[in-house]
């Protein structure tokens, strides 16, 4: 069968291309939660300032497609740039990567933490605060641990969401699976076995990542 | 002379002052003007119908709602100044919510521990020395290590007045805490407020338990209409009531 023929003649390419896509999956993750960290807190805050540009940045990155996001960083700004500075301005397509799947993640990650904020009942923050603790502790030791329990189980889908994101940087020339499939594919014509096995890849960690995730829920729960 | 004496000895004993106290949510003026003064060790039973305003009152004396008017003072301190130390004086008004709001991640024992140890007015050993006794009190010892989902409604109410005596608070605060229980576990709860009012504690308890107000009560606020329409003793105000909203009430509610 022209499947496993297809594997054994194109696994070092693909294990290549998996593991760009697992690494800068797994980079832009961490620096999304980051984002989305002080996203949320600006968002929640009382500054009017900080507020509008959580909110602005949430606008903007929900209102336009991730493959226009893309090219961008990676085209347009390094443009905009090279014709302020009047030098000579280029991005490596590693960082515009990063920065393209941190951003567009970092944003929704921030939504998911506001809403599951929210989302913990309003007496909570009322008894903490009556019993003398300030506003920051009591969001330290009451409402986040339990918003972190509410978080999970969008945030894990999020990382899902990225990881299937990762193969549009393919665009942008990004050598992540999808790049090396195509490649692979244009030398062999072996589309069917090719992209049946890009599919299967992606299932496979899909799965597995639903699988750690709902232990977890499940130790936490109990 | 002894009338300038008897003012100053009762000016000592305010606990709670209450002057103008205004509150609007927006357009809705919800308190229009309350006047009270409350004195160390008393008892306050707020009634009134619903949505007259008695939990907004009761959320003020603790800032969980800024007042839009008027002056609440604690001890001759003014909370309602924006420059209060809020955190320092709630650390000696308890209060206890209708819904209980035990904190839900954590153990019984934990719930009443936690804010002695996080404002570290406490050490842990002596907290959880603390937490023991208060649970005891309300006979709820053996269910230190459970969490609060595994308690009954009633039982996790008397964890909430433990948590919040866990303070050592000298003012006690009380919205509806029997209004979310079944009618055989309102007694448990009621029975460890008529302990701590024999005590001393000044409490003031928003409540539709009509007997009960009228037992443990030193004064009943029938609030309407965001002011406090009558006040007086249980006797005056329950049995005799000489407002026609207050009658109009009680007829509805007893
Ligand atoms: N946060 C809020 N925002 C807007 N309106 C509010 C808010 N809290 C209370 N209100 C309104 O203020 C009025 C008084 O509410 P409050 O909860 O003090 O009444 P209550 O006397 O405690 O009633 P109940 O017996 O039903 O508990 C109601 O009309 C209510 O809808
Ligand atoms: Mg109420």
């Amino acid at each position: 069968m022209s499947l496993f023929k297809v594997l054994g003649e194109a696994y070092p390419m693909f294990l290549d291309g998996l593991s760009m896509t697992v690494r800068i999956t797994i980079l832009s993750l961490i620096i999304a939660l980051v984002i989305g960290i002080f996203v949320c807190l600006m968002n929640i805050s009382n500054n009017i300032v900080l507020k509008s540009i959580a909110k602005f940045y949430i606008w903007l990155i929900r209102g336009t497609p991730m493959l226009v996001q893309a090219f961008y960083f990676y085209f347009a700004i390094p443009q905009l740039i090279q014709g302020v500075t009047g030098t000579q301005f280029r991005i490596d397509i590693f960082t515009a990567s990063l920065i393209t799947l941190a951003m567009n993640a970092g944003a929704y990650i921030s939504e998911i933490f506001r809403g599951s904020i929210e989302a913990v009942n309003k007496g909570q923050m009322e008894a903490a605060r009556s019993l003398g603790l300030s506003y920051a502790k009591s969001m330290q030791k009451i409402i986040l641990p339990q918003a972190i329990r509410i978080c999970l189980p969008s945030l894990v889908n999020q990382f899902i969401i990225t990881l299937k994101d990762s193969t549009i940087l393919y665009a942008i020339g990004l050598a992540e699976i999808m790049n090396k499939a195509k490649v692979y594919v244009g030398r062999t014509m072996e589309s069917f076995a090719t992209y049946t096995w890009v599919a299967i890849f992606f299932l496979a960690i899909v799965t597995v990542l639903s699988l750690v995730s709902r232990t977890v829920e499940r130790r936490m729960n109990s | 002379m002894t009338a300038d004496l008897n003012e100053s000895v009762k000016k000592e004993n305010i606990k709670i002052h209450v002057k103008g106290l205004k509150k609007a949510f927006g357009k809705l003026e919800v308190l229009k003007g309350i006047d009270a003064e409350i004195t160390t060790g008393e008892v306050i039973c707020v009634i009134g119908p619903s949505g007259s305003g008695k939990s907004t009152f009761l959320r003020c004396i603790n800032r969980l709602e800024e007042a839009t008017g008027g002056e609440i003072l604690v001890d001759g301190e003014s909370i309602t100044d924006r420059k209060a130390d809020i955190d320092r004086i709630r650390q000696h008004i308890g209060m206890v919510f209708q819904q209980f709001n035990l904190f839900p991640h954590y153990t019984v024992k934990e719930n009443v521990m936690l804010a002695p140890v996080e404002l570290k007015l406490k050490s842990k050993a002596d907290a959880e020395k603390k937490a023991m006794e208060l649970l005891k009190r309300v006979g709820l010892e053996d269910k230190a290590d459970a969490k609060p989902r595994q308690l009954s409604g009633g039982q996790q109410q008397r964890v909430a007045i433990a948590r919040a005596l866990a303070m050592e608070p000298d003012i006690m605060l009380f919205d509806e805490p029997t209004s979310a229980l079944d009618p055989e576990m309102v007694c448990e709860v009621l029975d460890v407020m008529r302990e701590l009012a024999a005590e001393g504690m000044t409490m003031v308890i928003v409540t539709h338990e009509m007997g009960f107000a009228h037992d443990v009560a030193d004064r009943v606020f029938f609030i309407d209409q965001g002011i406090i329409m009558e006040e007086g003793t249980p006797e005056q105000v329950m049995d005799n009531p000489q407002n026609e909203r207050t009658q109009s009430f009680l007829s509805k509610v007893l």
